[in-house]
């Protein structure tokens, strides 16, 4: 995941200065004194290797805000939508894209009683406290 | 085929620095039991990294030579590095072992898949080995049930997260709850964050295990790999967030 996070963070900070996304304008003047004007632009990021995952590119949507007063101007920039496409993959994480999220099961973890079973299955405990003390416990169970 | 007995004969050995458990359900007397554990300390002593004389320590010392190690080491070094391959570098005998090898993270389901050769070659055909909570498992627990596994809950205790019912079946479970956060991410030197534990079931135990490391390693990119386990193989992964996300197979009744 963190390479996947450093890989999409590269193709952020390549996109930015080649903004070659679509313009529209939708602000207005607010006063006499202020000035406020509204871009929102697209910006298309290069596409990135993520990992062995294949290409991944992102859109972003930023919304560009620049208000003069007299002689002073403050612009603000604020990211209102980011978008993710695969535009060149290998069949594999075309697989893993369409397929892979469907195929595993979604749940919320529950805590069942451990009841009815003969052995436990968990991470190996070096002091073997935990394991082995449920383990006699089961054990121990049976025999009653 | 044995009968299954009303009462099983279960015997309880440390081991390799954890519980080995042998569970026999099968109703006759035997000497498989003996040699059961007689090659788990074999193994112990040839790979232990805690022993100054195993082969591992020797073979890392530099005082003995690969070429000149015990056939078993061989394989499993060998098979350790299939696996560091099948597993994108996740499973690496390297990573907790600087400068050196410690192959401990196959070495325990992979004695046990050879101990549940020696049973099957006894005769035995009911029967559980555990050892410190992976476990390879054959015919019923009870003249009218199979084997019914918990899966250890990560966060409470003396709770299970799921039950997996089985007539024949390797399943291990990595997490970081028991040892502390002893697996780490090979690439990047630190244990994942997002994931509790990784269970995977299969034919195999030591492959089995090896990719329940990797896709533990993997934090959250682990349960998408799951996705694509070998065919037999099944997983479930809990995340921090107490989610659980199982691969459609994933036995848990």
């Amino acid at each position: 995941m963190r390479r996947a996070i450093t890989a999409l963070l590269s193709a952020l900070t390549l996109a930015v200065p080649v903004a070659n996304g679509v313009a529209a304008t939708r602000g207005t003047a607010t006063s006499t004194t202020t000035k406020r004007k509204v871009v929102t632009k697209k910006i298309v990021g290069t596409a990135v290797q993520a990992d062995r995952w294949g290409y991944v590119q992102v859109t972003l949507i930023v919304r560009k805000t620049t208000v003069t007063g007299g002689t002073r101007t403050k612009v603000t920039r604020r990211i209102v939508g980011i978008t993710a496409t695969y535009p060149d993959h290998t069949d594999r994480s075309v697989f893993i894209n369409e397929q892979a999220i469907p195929y595993l099961r979604q749940e919320v973890l529950q805590a069942q009683s451990n009841a009815n079973i003969q052995l436990i299955s968990g991470a190996t405990d070096t002091s073997y406290a935990f394991v082995e003390s449920l383990q006699s416990a089961i054990l121990q169970a049976k025999k009653v | 085929m044995t009968s299954v007995a009303e009462r099983p004969r279960i015997r309880v050995e440390h081991i390799m620095g954890m519980p080995i458990v042998l569970d026999i359900r099968d109703d006759v007397e035997d000497e498989a039991v003996e040699q059961v554990f007689d090659w788990l300390r074999w193994v112990d002593r040839t790979f232990s990294t805690y022993k100054d004389d195993s082969e591992i320590s020797r073979l890392n010392s530099g005082e003995l030579a690969l070429e000149n190690a015990h056939s078993d080491v061989r394989d499993v070094l060998a098979r350790c590095e299939e696996l560091r391959v099948a597993t994108q570098g996740y499973f690496d005998l390297r990573a907790s072992m600087p400068g050196g090898i410690d192959p401990s993270g196959l070495v325990k389901g992979w004695s046990v898949d050879r101990a549940a050769d020696l049973l099957d070659h006894a005769g035995l055909r009911n029967y559980g080995i555990s050892a410190g909570g992976d476990m390879r498992l054959r015919g019923r627990a009870l003249p009218d049930s199979c084997w019914r596994v918990g899966i250890q809950h990560p966060l409470q205790r003396d709770r299970v997260a799921a039950v997996v019912e089985a007539t024949e079946l390797a399943i291990a479970t990595s997490g970081a709850y028991a040892r502390g956060n002893h697996v780490v991410n090979p690439h990047t030197g630190r244990p994942p964050s997002s994931v509790l534990s990784v269970t995977v079931c299969g034919p195999d135990l030591g492959t089995a295990d090896a990719f329940a490391t990797a896709a533990f390693a993997m934090g959250s990119l682990g349960p998408h790999w799951t996705a694509r386990l070998p065919r037999g193989y099944e997983a479930m992964t809990i995340l921090s967030d107490e989610t659980v996300l199982s691969t459609n197979g994933f036995p848990a009744v």
